[in-house]
């Protein structure tokens, strides 16, 4: 038992990551109706931009931290309107889409490899001193902590920004139906490129906050957009609220699942919860 | 009835013939040419330079354990680079094809299918994980492609086939060494073990097991993860609270940082010994004051001075990764049978059996047991202190 505290410390480090992710992921799919593979490689475009910016050119950190977080979302922005649109003018199908969005993300996890090589980085270097805290005999470290608020801010802007803005209610619109929404006059193209310019830039950030943490590598955007769409599908997919739904229960599950059997279960357990909700919830905890 | 039969016959036969002499004088024309065209091919071969001598390398380039098979694949390019300048083959140069198995399966069994049934290789050099070479043996078998693993240490392997060898110990050395380090001469009789679930992990660990368990020592926890998986807090968190005196912890490089840094965020004191992955200077820049204490088993290699410069020169820095002075071996190993024998999988095979190898960087002695295992392993135990790994005297 008194191992329970460190568990729910865990689970909650893990879920916040994944909450970020789903986040981003979220957003697009929402809009675009289609599953964005593209999504995973931002992560290591925004980890891969701190590295260069503020570990081999030693500029300060917050340069390195607003260069990742923008040009993860410029990459993505390109890859919407380089390749995306283009297929979805000619109203290709989602598969058409997911198998492009899979070429983005194996095209650009190639350059990063070939401009960083294949081997893991950390960012941690860049904090002075990561303090270990302790709460009810829980353990966690400064990085985790602000990876938890950054979650939860994030949540916070992204409800604001598409409940109050006219670029959220535009979002929402789409999602509802895009051809409608053309024929009021939102410039949905617009709207979508600043989608996936939004939906990249979170993208990186997480991959930057997973730098800090554990690594980065050029391969970790396919591992992490699994454990994304894993969540969102849990949550009701498409659904921005579901998915921090879906994110912390795949967390808990995955980290709850292997306290009594040994740990090499954990990627069963989160694919076993998921095959469970297709079956039996395919709309997820909340439906879109 | 009959005459005219025969009349019909003839000259549909007559113009059979006719349509039998146009294709003949085809196939003619064809063959002909093909038999000019080659003989002509042929005559052209001989008169130039003999062709190299093709050997397939296979390692992990990219993804997990890149850090290890890219500086494999500079010291076998400096052994290459030493056999040609002193002249070849027997004047034929050798030719390396550098093929990434990226530390799994999959990709390597692709890499030496392409080996194998493209360049047409008799002997492939590789490959470095257990994973790697445990996906194509039956491949390289079953084409009579001899393979020579600088890396691969899965008990598995000593059975994969006729033509499998490595000059790399075997983990039944490995994990015996360790339990009995880790028992008699560290005194630790409570041990947890944290272990890769691949080949090379799952290998060591069973061995391991068996013998702590001989030697009457209890295993409080025993913990696998996903090769993939970076997150290991909650096996940390399990370990921690079975309360060990030892961790074993195999892990290659990419989960070995992160795990090392929880590990010590959530406060585990209990000393962390590791398999021959961790001697990866890498992991002890990264991890910082996390790595301070931890040890590891290694396979101890008589590393000669010129061996040292030269990989300086090659990669730049004072890194030589665990498999390195075995693939600089293994090639000069295949080189000195290539002297011998023809280059075909077979030959070189049986030669290979015949092999002692001396004066090497990786191993006094190298020879083949009948399982194309190499014979006898030396260990020798590193500690980290201040960032850097030190043996252990």
């Amino acid at each position: 038992m008194d191992i329970v505290p460190q568990l729910i410390a865990n689970s909650l480090i893990a879920g916040s990551i994944y909450a970020i992710l789903t986040l981003g992921f979220n957003l697009t799919y929402a809009s675009a109706k289609f599953i964005d593979m593209g999504f995973g490689v931002m992560t290591a475009i925004g980890g891969y931009t701190v590295f260069y910016v503020s570990k081999t050119l030693g500029a300060p950190l917050w340069l390195g931290l607003i260069a990742g977080i923008l040009l993860s979302g410029f990459v993505s922005f390109l890859a919407y309107t380089f390749i995306y649109k283009p297929l979805r003018a000619r109203k290709s199908s989602g598969a058409v889409l997911l198998i492009a969005s899979l070429g983005t993300l194996t095209a650009v996890q190639a350059v990063i490899a070939i401009l960083f090589t294949s081997q893991f980085q950390t960012l941690s270097g860049l904090l002075h001193g990561n303090r270990v805290f302790e709460l009810f005999g829980a353990a966690f470290t400064a990085v985790q902590l602000s990876i938890f608020c950054v979650g939860v801010l994030l949540f916070l802007l992204l409800a604001f920004l598409l409940k109050k803005t006219l670029f959220g209610k535009a979002t929402v619109a789409i999602g509802d139906d895009e051809e409608v929404a053309k024929i009021v006059g939102i410039d949905t193209d617009r709207a979508m490129g600043r989608l996936f310019f939004l939906s990249g830039a979170i993208g990186g950030l997480a991959g930057i906050l997973i730098g800090f943490d554990t690594g980065i590598e050029p391969i970790m955007g396919l591992p992490w957009l699994l454990a994304a769409v894993v969540a969102a599908i849990i949550g009701g997919i498409g659904n921005i609220y579901g998915g921090i739904a879906g994110a912390f229960l795949l967390a808990f599950a995955e980290n709850f699942g292997i306290w009594k059997i040994a740990g090499e279960w954990k990627a069963a357990i989160a694919f076993g919860l998921l095959i469970i909700f297709l079956m039996w919830r395919p709309q997820g905890i909340f439906k879109r | 009835m009959e005459p005219e039969t025969q009349t019909q016959g003839t000259e549909s036969n007559g113009s059979s013939v006719a349509k039998t002499a146009v294709w003949l004088v085809l196939l003619i024309i064809v063959v002909g040419g093909l038999i000019f065209y080659g003989s002509k091919k042929s005559g052209e071969e001989e008169a130039a330079p003999k062709e190299p001598i093709k050997i397939g390398f296979i390692g992990p380039l990219t993804g997990d354990a890149a850090n290890m098979g890219q500086n494999a694949q500079a010291a076998v390019a400096i052994a290459v680079a030493e056999v040609n300048t002193a002249g070849g083959i027997n004047g034929r140069m050798l030719e390396v094809i550098y093929e990434d198995g990226k530390c799994n399966g999959k990709d390597a069994a692709n890499a030496a299918n392409k080996l194998i049934n493209i360049d047409k290789v008799p002997v492939i050099l590789g490959g470095a994980c257990s994973g790697e070479t445990s996906a194509f043996t039956g491949a390289a078998e079953q084409a009579k492609v001899t393979v020579l693993s600088y890396c691969s240490s899965a008990p598995t392997i000593t059975q994969a086939g006729d033509y499998i060898f490595r000059n790399y110990p075997s983990d039944l050395y490995q994990g015996a060494f360790g339990a009995d380090y880790i028992y008699t001469t560290l005194g630790k009789k409570k041990v947890a073990i944290l272990y890769v679930k691949s080949d090379w992990g799952v290998g060591i660990k069973d061995v391991f097991l068996e013998k702590y368990k001989a030697l009457g020592g209890t295993i409080v926890a025993e913990e696998g993860y996903e090769q993939t998986a970076r997150d290991l807090r909650t096996n940390l968190t399990k370990i921690k609270s079975a309360n060990p005196e030892a961790v074993y912890f195999l892990g290659y490089t990419e989960a070995s940082i992160p795990g090392l840094k929880q590990a010590k965020e959530l406060g585990l004191k209990a000393i962390l010994f590791g398999g021959d992955a961790w001697d990866d200077s890498k992991i002890w820049t990264e991890v910082g004051e996390a790595g301070e204490g931890a040890m590891y088993s290694v396979v101890s290699a008589p590393l000669n001075d010129k061996f040292k410069t030269d990989m300086k020169a090659k990669v730049g820095s004072d890194e030589i990764a665990v498999c390195t002075p075995t693939a600089y071996d293994a090639l000069k190993i295949l080189a000195s049978v290539l002297g011998k024998v023809e280059a075909t999988g077979e030959a070189i095979k049986n030669e290979l059996y015949r092999t002692v190898y001396t004066g090497g960087v990786s191993a006094a002695e190298v020879k083949f047991d009948a399982n194309g295992d190499m014979v006898g392993a030396n260990y020798a135990v590193k500690t980290v202190k201040t960032g850097k790994a030190e043996v252990v005297q």
